[in-house]
């Protein structure tokens, strides 16, 4: 599903984001990312929603060769990949159903189709009840939900998540953990960057630790290894 | 369907744009408004100015007074020679009759005059062929053509009144109005580019977090891009509505007003329906374009990466 080969990333002048990583995700995978503060996790991140370009080597997704994707193919990469990124906020001036729908009516889907898809995202969150609520009247946790469903709409191969629970406290932060697994456990592979070992430790998934901008370690049934 | 479903998007993000930064956009119109209110001011003050050169043009004559008893047959062959000038743009004879008519008509109630006129026997006056050239430049050549052998003998005098000095500065006028008119249009465009360019900056300032969620969730460049197009474009007819209306009260209202100083006939509100086709495409293409332009080039500065 996705390929990294001896992919390098170098901010000018002489910052080093990423340094010769190589790996392989197979589809219907749940990885952990984890790593130091600058170890280079959301650079690994957006390069594979092209948001950053690998200076060195070469990343595919599903058979696609995005190193040197065009700018007008970027819409089409990121309607099959789901993003959820800690700043990636709701639209404050949009409901909860608008700021879900919003990502469909860019990609130019009808609104019939909308009206379709929009209710079933919301019901896999657990926030149709919801729907007509403004993001500043539901809870940090649901917000981070609401994300997620927009993140879903396309019905993505890959849902990427970079510190999604980064704001939220054990019990909110479980719920989304939770959610990311059902979501897995439909055939989504899920790519996500945390600094929370508990949530780590108690996937029981595949954990790549980076340090440094390269590949540490990288277990099938990994934990969180890093000092805290 | 797709482009279909998106124009529709893409508009009704653009009057969304326009309605959340309201005050913004209404100045904007405001400056839009003054700038082309400016050019109508020009072209009108302009219309005016040929108005007056025409009208005083109109003015200038040569009356040729021919001496008493000259025979018709030369009076008429003088006419027809005149008239076959492709300079002259109208002939016209006064009789000796008609002019002694005159005469008495203006000095009507000065009784010296009349009986001095009375002790005379008969018609002191001769014809007159009064003569209109189509431009004040051709006097020169008309006076000289009046030298004809076949009727200078019976030409007692030659009156050209020119007028020449008044038309001159009437020109002179209009032609600085003119290379004014003319600077103030590009300060006003240049005002205009510069605040269009800097309203939809601050748009997509405050709209940065959509664009960022926007091109994040996959939206094209185009969607991005396309609503401060149109948004400016909306602008810009706004604008232009306005002015128009403007320009056609005010043009109605002034029109009765100066209508005296042009014997009558300012020519304002005709010159302006005369030539509203013209003037709208002209100025509407223009700002279209400019204000396109220049929202093209502000969004196009947030969508690099
Ligand atoms: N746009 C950028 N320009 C220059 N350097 C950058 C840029 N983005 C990241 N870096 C540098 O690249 C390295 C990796 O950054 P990255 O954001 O990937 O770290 P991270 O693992 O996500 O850290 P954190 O856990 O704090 O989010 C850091 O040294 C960072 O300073
Ligand atoms: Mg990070």
């Amino acid at each position: 599903m996705i390929f990294l080969e001896h992919v390098s990333k170098m901010y000018p002048p002489d910052v080093h984001g990423l340094r010769d990583i190589s790996l392989h995700i197979q589809p219907g995978e749940f990885v952990s990312i984890v790593g130091q503060s600058g170890a280079g996790k959301t650079t690994l991140a957006k390069m594979l929603i092209a948001e950053e370009r690998a200076t060195r080597g070469k990343v595919t997704i599903g058979g696609w060769d995005i190193t040197h994707i065009k700018n007008r193919d970027v819409p089409f990469l990121r309607r099959q990949i789901g993003v959820v990124f800690q700043d990636f906020k709701l639209l404050a001036q949009k409901t909860v159903y608008e700021n879900v729908a919003f990502a469909l009516e860019v990609a130019g889907i009808t609104g019939k189709r909308i009206r379709e898809v929009v209710p079933q995202v919301l019901k896999i969150v657990g926030l149709e009840e919801k729907a007509y609520r403004f993001p500043r009247q539901i809870s940090g946790g649901e917000q981070q939900r609401v994300v997620i469903a927009r993140a879903l709409v396309h019905r993505p191969k890959i849902l990427l998540a970079d510190e999604p629970t980064g704001n939220l406290d054990t019990i909110n932060t479980r719920e989304i953990i939770e959610l990311l697994q059902k979501i897995n456990s439909f055939g989504t592979t899920i790519v996500l960057v945390t600094h929370n070992r508990e949530v780590v430790n108690s996937l029981r998934r595949r954990v790549i630790t980076l340090g440094q901008g390269k590949v540490v370690s990288d277990h099938a049934e990994g934990k969180y290894l890093l000092p805290t | 369907m797709t482009i279909h479903i998106n124009s529709w998007r893409i508009i009704v993000a653009a009057w969304k744009h326009f309605v959340r930064n309201i005050w913004l956009s209404l100045t904007t119109v405001f400056v839009l408004f003054l700038a082309i209110l400016s050019v109508n001011v020009l072209v009108g003050v302009n219309a005016l100015l040929m108005n007056a050169v025409s009208l005083l043009e109109n003015k200038v004559d040569v009356s040729v007074y021919f001496k008493a008893d000259t025979a018709q047959g030369v009076l008429d062959q003088a006419k027809f020679f005149v008239m076959g000038l492709p300079q002259v743009r109208s002939a016209e004879l006064v009789s000796a009759d008609q002019a002694l008519d005159a005469f008495k008509k203006r000095h009507a109630g000065d009784d010296t005059t009349l009986s001095a006129l009375n002790e005379i026997d008969g018609n002191p006056l001769g014809a007159t062929l009064i003569v209109k050239a189509k431009r004040t430049s051709d006097y020169t050549f008309l006076l000289e053509a009046l030298q004809n052998p076949q009727f200078n003998f019976a030409i007692e005098s030659k009156n050209f009144e020119s007028h020449e000095d008044a038309i001159q500065r009437v020109r002179l006028i209009g032609q600085s109005v003119r290379s004014f008119g003319v600077g103030l249009i590009a300060v006003f465009a240049a005002f205009s580019v510069l605040i269009v360019f800097n309203t939809i900056r601050v748009a997509i300032y405050t709209q940065r977090e959509e664009i960022g969620v926007m091109r994040l969730v996959g939206a094209s460049n185009a969607f991005v891009r396309w609503p401060f197009v149109i948004e400016g474009l909306f602008l810009a007819g706004l604008a232009l509505f306005a002015a128009t209306a403007i320009v056609a009260v005010s043009v109605t209202w002034l029109e009765p007003h100066i209508n005296p100083f042009f014997d009558g006939q300012a020519g304002l509100v005709e010159y302006f329906m005369v030539h509203a086709q013209q003037l709208l495409l002209i100025q509407g293409l223009g700002l279209g374009v400019l204000v396109a332009l220049s929202s093209w080039a502000a969004v196009g500065r947030y969508l690099k990466k």
